[in-house]
């Protein structure tokens, strides 16, 4: 950080995953041969960050101390813009963050709308520091807690300021932390450990990814007041094998700390000892079960087990054990820092602080957001995520907490992210995988999507989850592909109440919830799948007969070129139409048609001729909207 | 039955040998005597036999010696001890060189007869190391395996990195390689198997130069990577799971990578190809194809 402070300006290039795999490696050698031409070198640092969130606009570059946010930038652009902001010192408009109804550009990263309304704490050093190295994470009030918590704490301290501060598990069940501290910290033992929970398998969801990448100095310093606070001398890391970036930049941290008396024996001198070793993960999702992940660690099938006594009393090898997530240890710093009531000042009672959150699917502003716990779902919606990203679509649901969790619909868009009113929608905060879908969505095509996920990853262990899954995946396929019958819905809500109370981990007992809670709010949906074998939308391919509405179509062509069997006909200017006997029903020209002309019928409409094909439109719309006020 | 089958009795006492050569040559074996260590090894040197038994107290060079000498120069040669008075460090010290069986002494016939018919019988049950064809993972391949796997013996919960080091090294975890580990680790095979089957981490089929990991996580699936699926099978010309017949691409799927921002995204060995299109997909291929198809 000295060799910094020397520079007048210093660029900051995100190196998260998403602006690597966009080339911002390339980015960076091309500033720094740039530089070199002009003789800046010496002026102008350049620095490698972890992901800085706003993954749909990389690769992502901020200029500091003005703090200027450029997006999507290409190498070709680099020349131009060093000499223009950097030598001349004015601005470039063009490569600036644009809110698209307005053009307006706009310049520093805090007034875009998807940083304004985030609170960072977990991520606070987000597209800051060069991760890869200790100076900077230190330069940052880096290892400042875990000196306090070494030198001046008592365990019980920590415990009480970690339970008073009502921080609660971030992994998914909101365990508070304090508690299971607590219960560690009393309990006699040989031998004691800290794991941390790196293996976020939830598709849809990156924050500990993130985390890992960006500040892992912060993981590693959570943990290390863990050990404190609960007297445990040795302490792994599960990181999913699928991340190897995270794995990388972890070991770099680790070899950091223990070069500086940070891990190891006599931990800055206090006496400590302290070891901190990796453990690869091998892609079972059922592993981010606690037990499973231990019994992972231990080098045996990842198969939960029946929680007869806490982890905390009986975990890894039998020995008491904490096991926290990753987003969990990376607060843990700023607590001992700060205080408890620093900590509560944000959140609800029950639901304190901050949720980091990977907000994606249909939305415009894909990243990772930080946000006080009692925000409301449409706040980071429409504010942070900037609305629907697709022109004339509207929103349908957002789906939280991954394959556990549930589909929320726009009704529910006014509650805040709290644990509570969260759960109380049939969905869970979870780990914070946060998926928006809009009105092209297919509800029941997504539950069966879930379904599909954990029936595939069920360890097998339990019968009705294995079996259970299983048959409710077949239902589903059934009625997707119109073979639904009557009294499908009872049975699937029937058999997810059994699995439900009969499993013996979180995945079995949460399996359900998706198919449970897309019944729950859109029941209409399965009906007219059921029913009518009709899927709205169209993504059940064998419940549709694609048309176009020819009082709308304008006959601009997109469609007629999209079309992969080239099934639609017509002249331009002129109104298209579809060869249904050609039609494969992709759905390509329903999601390419920009004027919403592509209407979507049930399948038994494919037999029908030309005229009673627009009759069968004209009542179909009016009966689609009855029959939804009947049903809700 | 018991043709050319080569029996070697070592004992410094006579009588032994003879009424061995007796009880065992009416049955059709060919058995010779050697009176110490020293003659019996001069004489396995140039002769091989199936089966030795052997006395342990013998003067100058005695059976364990020689049972150390034929476990390191004649490892295929079975061995049953005889002795009048086994102690107990004695019988450990055999039992660790892996004896087959042992005759007490004074023996009757039947008893001799008996336990030689096992230990024959069990040694033709006994599976014969697999030889590890050279073609496929070459030496220098095996013994970095090798390296990796003394590395973690003796640490707990070891198998799983084991495994995830021995995939990078070979490719896959073949049976073999399997067997191999769990010899090395002092595991049973079952018990490595039943982790390589549990993992989706690990494959047990060759995979590709390069490997097309397909994301199914959420995100990809609301933005339409079952699109880029179909492409990139029907430009491959495989299924999930599945290897160009060139052995240069496979195909797999991944729950998540994370990468959401991308949707849908695939990776291509370390390279992560984000906000991907039907259209896209041969051009990134092509990438990993030799520049030579490209031009011809």
């Amino acid at each position: 950080m000295a060799e910094q402070q020397q520079y007048r300006a210093n660029l900051m290039v995100c190196a998260g995953t998403s602006c690597v795999s966009s080339e911002s490696f390339k980015i960076k050698e091309v500033i720094e041969e740039e530089l070199k031409k002009r003789e800046l070198e010496k002026e102008i640092g350049v620095v490698l960050t972890g992901c800085s969130g706003l993954c749909a606009a990389g690769p992502v570059l901020t200029i500091y101390p003005d703090g200027i946010f450029y997006q999507k930038l290409k190498p070709e652009d680099i020349p131009y813009l060093v000499e223009e902001h950097l030598l001349k010192g004015r601005p470039v408009k063009r490569l600036m963050y644009k809110i698209p109804e307005k053009r307006a550009a706009i310049p520093t990263m805090m007034d875009i709308p998807f940083y304004k309304h985030q609170v960072l704490r977990v991520l606070r050093n987000k597209g800051l520091i060069d991760p890869e190295k200790i100076e900077e994470y230190i330069a940052r009030d880096g290892y400042q807690a875990a000196a306090k918590a070494l030198t001046q704490m008592t365990p019980e301290e920590i415990v009480k300021i970690v339970t008073d501060s009502g921080l609660r598990g971030r992994g998914g069940a909101g365990f508070p932390t304090g508690r299971k501290w607590e219960l560690a910290l009393k309990i006699e033992a040989d031998e004691k450990y800290v794991v941390c929970n790196g293996d976020e398998g939830d598709p849809g969801a990156f924050m500990d990814r993130s985390v890992m990448e960006a500040d892992p100095h912060a993981v590693i310093e959570g943990m290390i007041i863990c050990a404190k606070a609960t007297q445990s001398h040795h302490a792994y890391i599960y990181v999913r094998a699928e991340y190897p970036l995270a794995v990388k930049r972890l070991q770099i941290a680790i070899d950091q700390c223990y070069e500086a008396g940070l891990l190891g024996k006599d931990i800055l001198g206090t006496g400590f000892d302290f070891d901190l070793d990796i453990y690869q993960g091998a892609g079972a999702f059922v592993c981010g079960e606690a037990t499973a992940l231990m019994r992972s660690i231990e080098g045996k099938r990842g198969m939960p087990r029946p929680k007869l006594w806490r982890s905390a009393v009986k975990g890894l090898w039998d020995k008491p054990t904490v096991l926290n997530n990753v987003e969990t240890f990376a607060n843990i710093p700023q607590i001992i820092l700060n205080g408890a009531d620093w900590y509560r000042s944000l959140g609800t009672v029950k639901s304190t602080g901050t949720k980091v959150f990977a907000l994606t699917g249909a939305i415009r502003n894909v990243g990772l957001v930080e946000v006080p716990m009692d925000m409301t779902l449409r706040t980071i919606i429409y504010d942070i995520g900037g609305g629907m990203k697709k022109k004339g679509r509207k929103f349908k649901a957002v789906q939280l907490g991954g394959p556990s969790g549930g589909c929320i619909p726009e009704e529910f868009l006014d509650i805040p992210v709290t644990y509570e009113a969260i759960e109380k929608t049939g969905a869970i905060v979870g780990s914070g995988g946060m998926v928006a879908m809009d009105d092209s969505s297919c509800m029941v095509g997504v539950a069966k999507y879930f379904l599909d996920f954990t029936a595939d990853e069920s360890c097998g262990k339990c019968v009705p989850c294995r079996i259970g899954t299983r048959v409710m995946l077949d239902l589903l396929t059934d009625i997707t592909e119109g073979r639904g019958k009557e009294g499908d819905i009872g049975t699937l809500e029937d058999l997810s109440h059994d699995i439900i109370a009969t499993s013996l981990c979180g995945l079995g007992q949460s399996a359900p919830n998706p198919v449970l809670t897309t019944i729950r709010y859109f029941r209409d949906e399965y009906v007219s799948h059921i029913r009518d074998k009709w899927c709205r939308v169209g993504v059940c391919r064998d419940l549709a007969t694609f048309y176009i509405d020819e009082k709308i179509c304008k006959g601009c062509g997109i469609c007629l070129k999209a079309c992969p069997s080239k099934a639609i006909i017509g002249e331009k200017k002129k109104p298209h139409k579809i060869i249904q006997e050609l039609c494969v029903h992709c759905r390509t020209c329903y999601e390419v048609c920009r004027f919403n002309t592509i209407k979507v019928l049930p399948a038994a409409a494919r037999m029908a001729n030309e005229a009673e094909l627009m009759e069968l439109a004209g009542q179909i719309e009016a009966w689609a909207g009855i029959e939804m006020e009947e049903v809700e | 039955m018991a043709e050319n089958i080569k029996i070697l009795v070592v004992d410094d006492e006579p009588i032994v040998i003879r009424s061995a050569k007796r009880i065992l040559g009416a049955e059709g074996y060919d058995v010779e005597g050697a009176s110490g260590g020293r003659e019996a090894i001069i004489m396995m040197e140039k002769k091989n036999y199936d089966l030795v038994l052997t006395d342990l107290k013998m003067p100058e060079v005695d059976g364990i010696t020689l049972m150390r000498w034929i476990r390191k120069s004649r490892p295929e040669t079975g061995i049953v001890v005889i002795t009048g008075y086994p102690s107990q460090e004695t019988i450990k010290e055999a039992l660790e060189l892996g004896i087959i069986d042992y005759v007490p002494k004074p023996f009757t016939p039947a008893v001799l007869l008996d336990v030689t018919h096992r230990a024959l019988e069990w040694m033709k049950g006994k599976i014969p190391e697999e030889e590890i064809p050279k073609e496929e993972f070459p030496p220098s391949m095996i013994s970095e395996l090798d390296r990796v796997i003394k590395e973690y013996k003796n640490k707990p919960g070891s198998t799983i990195p084991v495994l995830q080091r021995a995939q990078e090294i070979v490719g896959y975890l073949p049976p073999i390689i399997q067997k191999r580990i769990a010899r090395g680790l002092n595991v049973s095979t079952a018990d490595v198997h039943s982790i390589v089957s549990f993992y989706s981490f690990f494959s047990m089929k060759p995979r590709g130069e390069h490997i097309v990991k397909v994301c199914l996580g959420t995100a990809c699936y609301v933005k339409g990577i079952e699109a880029v699926v179909t492409k990139l099978k029907a430009e491959l010309k495989i299924e999930m799971g599945g290897i160009t017949d060139d052995k240069r691409f496979s195909m797999e799927s991944v729950r998540c990578l994370g990468a959401c921002g991308l949707a849908p995204v695939m990776v291509i060995d370390q390279d992560t190809h984000g906000t991907l299109e039907p259209k896209k997909v041969a051009q990134i291929l092509d990438e990993y194809r030799p520049v030579s198809k490209e031009t011809t």
